[in-house]
């Protein structure tokens, strides 16, 4: 029989990781265990080709809360990030848009679109910051039950309820609208430059299987605004790296701590006896006994594969079938010669330094959103480009660069093929589609990575390979994610816990699913429920 | 110039004739005020060929609420409310039908024959929704609480559902926290497993809105409805002469009680006088002078057209304007020379007349209906509607000449903000719907001897809806209760005070339920007697 630990955590993401770090700072013996050979889950780095390193699945970082960083001392660990500068929408007619961090630069660009627009944007940059300081304590949060109120849920509600009632009225509005509008109809009320708003909505879709036009798609767009580095609201950057370099700084942080990690260990299941985990049985027969086990993987996995559904109440089982993943994007992940030149811009200009966004129009996105309704991927998909080599050399050969593309709609279920069939022609439509807006792009393309949901599935442990462990929509966020009544990390299983995305607050590079799981399970050991 | 009135009345549709029944009964004098020569407003029945008679744009009063019936003695003027047996008969391309009865365990021996998944499915969705219905019942006839202000009567009020709320059993409890942002699609689909099924009830959730059953927020209709009618298969109540038998019904309830009603006159604005309205200017010139103007009219004809904007706060202006109510109904009116046939009736009955009486649904699955919206988003009425039919004159003869018949064809989607011209377009649109139906019914062309379509722009110009809306406004999730129409203004008062609002445009919208007027007239009375 193997050591006994305190705690055994299911996935080394950074979710697991950093719940990891934060149980066994507080003195409890912890270990990790990672099906593959690489830690990080969706936040790897791999060198998919020689001499190319990829951000493979997540490619920027925002959301990583900022205590986490500071907490867990991640810059001593290695953490470096440079800013990614500025998101750079080129348009079929040759026009294009491009917002920077200089602010008054992004002003005068809007203006050349519109000048109510350039007013506007000031007022909306505004209005979502103070939104976002609304939101972000809830963040950091364990959603209380609103079916069975103590007082400590009762507290926390009427937290929240004071919270709200001190903001303006113009905020309670605007916050209103965020929690129930579409992402298009939002911004319809700030902006009518049609290129504006496409690029804008499109931070309300990522991860999720609805369309620009869908409501519930302006709070995705919150989400993704209160990404915040060093304190500055709406910066987005990369990791000195590549995204794997904060899984490594993490489990850095981790194994100081005193957390053992073992990669290449698949679990088969976890152990219940009389009601209760009590350890984990891995794929090769090998079992580790644990008082505690905390899954970060999503609940599909955790419950259905590791679990079991006769352990778990009938209610439990129906929920977490329920429980929607839906994946609906993939990445295309390319080794470059030379740069893609932009019929818009032309040349290698700072305009390729941030995002290039792929969303000429809001009908554009609406019309990417149809194929996938109808169980195909988009024939012009929306993309975000990255091309991090020119922010961190060190990815890819002097000269040469590495680009990832994150494409939606992908969906996971396709009506009349499959995955590995499709594969390659999902490829084949994202280049064509970038293409068209940059003519030597097909002859610059030295390697091509396609990552369908279904890789993500099989290859990265996410079902249906939704990249947040289930979808952002508002009946699976709070108190209901990721399932009615369940949303405090604990499970029916007692000493069972979740720490993943598929928890409060949902996905993203966060960290604050691992670090509130971390908390609730320390709290609840106090009170000897352990 | 005119004696001063205690109360002015804009418009004489349901709402505006509620409200001034109970303002005369309450002992104020009102005077309606009706620019057609009919008053209904959109509850009105209208001969549209000779010797036929039809509901001219609504044709159900399912949820007109029974206490105000009662309260108003409507029965002893002359409503006369008819309920077939058959709520929904929906065919299907391959023959197949469906029959729901308003029993719906008889409805669930029905579906058993098919399948015993929906059967069970059915009975579990329609209990459920009359345990949530009757939590919300008392929000129907509530005025939602000021955020900022809210009094203790609404405190009150919403403790009150508070409790019932905590009474529902857990999953129903859940339920309604998590169902009302869902996609409707998502919604029957966690209940049943046919196809036809599945769309039946996913299109109560689009029915008068700008949404597919794939937009999020759809099951909320659902929901709502379920406070006036919780039955599964949605309201099939119809009217004795049309649903201008309930507007007639209404007008001579509110004359009883000492209501004076003019009809062809137009209101050209409201006036004012430092900052509060003082009466009402007709086009005519006559000015009438009143302590209190009621507005029947939508929020945004009635605070944009007839309110002088200097009376309003720029920023008000701004947020009625993005008030949204882009209609996306259209209406068909048929004579017919005789009862038409549809084949996959005889799939579900002996009786063609029995199986006809209720509303007919044509939209056999969820693609289907969510197609039918995407050509509204990009500006083009659907080339296959989806359309909720009825035959009034099966219950109620007198309609037409003896033997003939009329149906009537409220169909989606067809978008005030169409691409071209809707003057142009109007009898493409008919046709299309009469295929939609032919579709199930191949000799109805041959019945056809009379054919009135009513476009949005019809709606709009001669029914006075702005965008054509039949609900004066979209019912989307950020749109409703404490935010209909705008948020803190949902207390049926607007800035200018003495202006109030009672039509669908307030709480709790649109669907003929009478519940705005009778809610604005306990405000305005309560604030009259101060």
């Amino acid at each position: 029989m193997s050591a006994k630990y305190d705690v055994v955590v299911i996935g080394g993401g950074h979710n697991g990781l950093i719940h990891a770090a934060y149980l066994q700072k507080a003195g409890k013996k912890v270990l990790v265990l990672e099906r593959r050979h690489v830690l990080g889950g969706a936040a790897v780095t791999e060198e998919v080709f020689p001499g190319f390193k990829f951000s493979v699945c997540s490619y920027v970082v925002s959301l990583l809360r900022p205590e986490i960083i500071r907490d867990l001392e991640l810059p001593r660990h290695g953490l470096e990030i440079l800013p990614l500068d500025g998101t750079f929408t080129p348009m079929l007619n040759g026009d294009h848009l491009w917002r920077v961090n200089d602010h008054a630069k992004t002003r005068r660009e809007i203006a050349r679109h519109s000048k109510l627009d350039a007013e506007a944007y000031d007022e909306y940059g505004k209005a979502m910051a103070d939104m976002g300081r609304f939101v972000k304590p809830i963040l950091s949060m364990t959603p209380p039950d609103p079916t069975k109120l103590d007082w400590k849920g009762l507290q926390d509600l009427l937290f929240l309820g004071k919270r709200f009632r001190g903001l303006s009225g113009e905020d309670k509005y605007n916050q209103i609208q965020l929690m129930t509008m579409s992402a298009v109809d939002f911004l319809d009320q700030w902006f009518e430059t049609d290129v504006l708003k496409a690029t804008m909505s499109a931070s309300g879709i990522i991860g999720t299987f609805l369309g620009v036009r869908s409501p519930g798609t302006a709070y995705v767009l919150l989400h993704h605004y209160m990404g915040e580095i060093d304190g500055a609201f709406r910066s987005w950057g990369f990791a000195r790296g590549g995204t794997g370099a904060i899984s490594n700084a993490i489990a850095d942080a981790a194994r100081e701590a005193g957390v053992e990690i073992r990669t290449q260990t698949p679990i088969a299941r976890i152990q219940v006896k009389g009601g209760k985990a009590a350890g984990v049985v891995l794929e090769n027969g090998e079992e580790i006994d644990a008082r505690v086990v905390s899954s970060s993987v999503d609940p599909r996995l955790t419950f259905m594969k590791m679990v079991g559904e006769k352990e778990l109440p009938g209610d439990f089982v129906d929920d977490i079938k329920r429980y929607k993943f839906r994946g609906s994007s993939g990445k295309v992940n390319l080794a470059l010669d030379a740069l893609p030149d932009f019929k818009s811009i032309p040349g290698a200009g700072a305009h390729l330094r941030g995002a290039i966004s792929i969303s000429p129009s809001v009908e554009y996105m609406e019309r990417a959103y149809d194929d996938a309704k109808y169980g195909r991927f988009s024939r012009r998909p929306y993309i975000d480009i990255v091309i991090p080599t020119l922010t961190d050399p060190s990815l890819a050969p002097p000269g040469k660069h590495v680009m990832s593309c994150f494409v939606q709609y992908a969906p996971y279920n396709l009506k009349e093929s499959d995955w590995d069939k499709e594969k390659e022609n999902f490829g084949d439509t994202v280049v064509d589609t970038i293409a068209e807006h940059a003519p030597n792009f097909k002859s610059i393309i030295k390697h091509r990575q396609v990552v369908t949901p279904l890789d993500l599935e099989r290859e990265w442990g996410l079902s249906e390979g939704n990249i947040f462990q289930g979808e952002l929509t508002l009946e699976q966020l709070f108190f209901l994610r990721p399932a009615p009544g369940w949303a405090q990390y604990r499970t029916p299983i007692r000493n069972l816990y979740m720490c993943g995305s598929a928890t409060h607050p949902g996905g993203g590079i966060m960290g604050a699913n691992g670090k509130n799981a971390a908390f609730k399970l320390l709290e609840d050991w106090k009170r000897g429920k352990v | 110039m005119a004696e001063k009135r205690d109360v002015v009345v804009i418009g004489a549709g349901p709402n505006g004739l509620t409200a001034a029944a109970y303002l005369a009964k309450a002992g104020f004098r009102p005077v309606v005020l009706e620019r057609r020569d009919v008053v209904g407003g959109l509850a009105v029945t209208e001969e549209f060929a000779p010797g036929f008679r039809v509901s001219s744009v609504l044709h159900a009063a399912g949820p007109f609420l029974p206490a105000i019936a009662r309260d108003l003695d409507l029965t002893r003027h002359g409503l006369s409310l008819l309920q077939p047996d058959v709520r929904v008969f929906a065919p299907a391309p391959d023959g197949r039908a469906i029959l729901l009865y308003g029993d719906a365990a008889k409805t669930a021996r029905e579906l058993e024959k098919t399948s015993p998944h929906d059967a069970k499915g059915y009975i579990a969705f329609h209990e459920s929704l009359g345990r949530i219905g009757k939590v919300l019942q008392p929000l129907v006839t509530m005025t939602p609480p000021s955020i900022d202000d809210p009094g203790l009567g609404a405190i009150w009020d919403l403790l009150g559902v508070g409790r019932r709320f905590r009474a529902l059993p857990r999953r129903d409890a859940f339920r309604l926290l998590r169902w009302g942002p869902m996609a409707v699609a998502d919604l029957v689909a966690e209940f049943f497993e046919t196809e036809l099924l599945r769309a039946v009830v996913a299109a109560r959730g689009i029915f008068g809105a700008f949404a597919g059953p794939w937009s999020a927020g759809t099951s909320l209709g659902v929901i709502l409805q379920a406070a006036t009618d919780s039955n599964a298969a949605g309201p099939a109540t119809f009217v004795r002469g049309g649903m201008g038998a309930l507007t007639q019904a209404l007008a001579t309830a509110a004359r009883g009680f000492g209501a004076e009603i003019r009809t062809g006159v137009t209101v050209a604005r409201i006036a004012t006088k430092d900052g509060a309205a003082t009466g009402v200017v007709l086009s005519t010139g006559e000015e009438i002078p009143a302590r209190a103007v009621v507005s029947n009219a939508d929020p945004k004809r009635t605070l944009l057209g007839l309110v002088d904007p200097i009376d309003l706060d720029p920023d008000f202006i701004q947020k009625i304007r993005n008030f949204r109510a882009m209609g996306a109904v259209a209406k068909v009116n048929l004579a017919l020379s005789g009862l038409p046939e549809f084949p996959a009736a005889k799939a579900v009955g002996a009786d063609a007349k029995n199986v006809l009486s209720g509303r007919i649904h044509i939209g056999p699955d969820i693609d289907y209906l969510e197609r039918a919206y995407d050509a509204a988003k990009y500006g083009d009425f659907s080339p296959h509607p989806y359309c909720d039919v009825t035959i009034p004159t099966i219950t109620d003869p007198s309609l037409a000449p003896a033997g003939k018949h009329v149906l009537s064809v409220v169909a989606q989607f067809a978008p005030y903000k169409l691409k071209g011209d809707w003057k142009g377009r109007r009898e493409a649109l008919g046709d299309a719907v009469v295929d939609a139906i032919a579709a199930y019914s191949p000799g109805l062309k041959g019945l056809v001897t009379g054919r009135q379509v009513l476009t949005p722009l019809d709606l709009e110009e001669t029914y006075g809806a702005t965008g054509g809306h039949i609900f004066h406004g979209e019912p989307a999730l950020d749109q409703l209760f404490t935010m209909r129409p705008l948020l803190n203004w949902a207390q049926y008062r607007t800035p200018v005070r003495g202006l109030y609002l009672c039509g669908s445009g307030t709480h709790p919208g649109g669907g003929v339920t009478g519940a705005p007027g009778f809610n604005a007239s306990r405000e305005i009375a309560k604030d009259l007697k101060r």
